[in-house]
C-alpha cells in the first residue's frame, strides 16, 4: 500500500500531538518512513521524548502528615 | 528538597468505602482521604510548583470532596473525579494570584525548516541540534533542577496542567478532556505547544 506523503511540519504537527500513541495508524507509519531519511526530525521527536522523561523524573516532596490532621480538625472528624 | 517521591495511583478505590463515606461515615471518608492524599499533594505541587500552595490546594480539595462527596455517581474512576477537584483548585488558587498570559508563542522549535535543505547528494542537512544521550539520572543536578523548575513555572498554568495529567501523570486525552472541560483536539493542542515550550526551555542545556 502506497503511504500518505509527509513532510517536516506534518511530523512536528502529528508527532508531537502524540509521540507514541496510534503507533499502527497511516499517518505514524508514514512518519516512520519519513524519519528513516530526516536527521531533523529524528532530532526533534527524540528531544520531546527526553523532555517528558526528563519531567516524569523530577521529585515531588513529601506529602506532609500534618495536613491530614488540619483537615480532620477542620471538618470534625475523628479518626 | 529532603525526600524523592513518585506516588503511584492508588489501587481502585473499594465502591463500598466510597457509598459508607457517602452515607456520612467517617471512618470510610479518612480511608479514602489516607488512600489519596500523597497522589493529590503530588499533582497540586506539581501544578503550584510551591508548597505552601499545594498544601492549601490539597485542603481544599478534601473539603470539597467531603461536601461534594454524594455526587460522585460512579461512572468515572473516582480518582479522575478527584482529580477534576484538585485541578479545579489549583487553577483557580493559580488565577487569583496571577493574571498571566494566556498563551504560548512557541510552534516549532529553533532549526525547524518546513522545506530542510539538503546536501549534493540529496540528503537531508540537520539543522535541529540532537540532544545528549546521558542517562537521566546522571542529568539530575541542581542546575538542571533550577532549570526545570523555572521552565515549567514560565508555562502558563492551563497549558501546564495538561501537561502535567498527560505527561507525567498518564491520564489519557479523553479523561483530561472530562476533567478540564475541554475537547480532545484542544487537550492535544495544549499538550503540544506545552512539550515545545518545555523542549525549547532545555535545548541549549541539552546541547551544549
Amino acid at each position: 500500500m502506497k503511504l500518505k506523503k509527509i513532510d517536516c511540519l506534518d511530523v512536528a504537527k502529528h508527532v508531537c500531538g502524540d509521540l507514541d500513541e496510534h503507533i499502527d495508524s497511516e499517518e505514524c507509519r508514514a512518519i516512520r518512513k519519513h524519519l528513516e531519511s530526516c536527521p531533523n526530525c529524528t532530532a526533534y521527536l527524540d528531544s520531546l521524548k527526553k523532555t517528558v522523561l526528563i519531567y516524569q523524573h523530577i521529585p515531588s516532596p513529601r506529602f506532609p502528615k500534618r495536613s491530614r490532621k488540619k483537615l480532620f480538625a477542620k471538618l470534625k472528624i475523628k479518626a | 528538597m529532603k525526600t524523592v517521591e513518585h506516588p503511584r495511583e492508588p489501587e481502585r478505590a473499594d465502591p463500598a468505602i466510597i457509598r459508607k463515606a457517602q452515607s456520612g461515615d467517617e471512618r470510610a471518608f479518612a480511608q479514602l482521604v489516607q488512600q489519596y492524599e500523597s497522589i493529590v499533594y503530588s499533582f497540586a505541587y506539581k501544578v503550584c510548583r510551591d508548597k505552601e500552595k499545594a498544601e492549601e490546594a490539597w485542603q481544599d480539595t478534601f473539603v470539597n470532596v467531603f461536601r461534594k462527596l454524594k455526587q460522585f455517581d460512579g461512572k468515572s474512576k473516582f480518582s479522575t473525579w478527584l482529580y477534576s477537584i484538585v485541578v479545579n483548585n489549583c487553577l483557580m488558587r493559580h488565577r487569583r494570584s496571577k493574571l498571566e498570559l494566556a498563551t504560548v508563542p512557541i510552534d516549532f522549535p529553533d532549526g525547524f525548516h518546513e522545506h530542510p535543505d539538503t546536501d549534493s547528494e540529496g540528503h537531508v542537512v540537520q539543522t535541529i541540534a540532537s540532544w545528549k544521550d546521558t542517562p537521566i539520572d546522571s542529568l539530575m543536578n541542581s542546575e538542571l533542577r533550577t532549570l526545570l523548575n523555572n521552565a515549567i513555572k514560565k508555562l502558563p498554568v492551563d497549558y501546564r496542567v495538561v501537561f502535567v495529567l498527560r505527561d507525567i501523570e498518564g491520564q489519557s486525552a479523553e479523561e483530561v478532556s472530562r476533567m478540564l472541560k475541554l475537547s480532545i483536539p484542544a487537550v492535544k493542542s495544549r499538550l503540544r505547544r506545552a512539550r515545545v515550550f518545555l523542549r525549547e526551555q532545555l535545548n541549549e542545556y541539552m546541547t551544549s
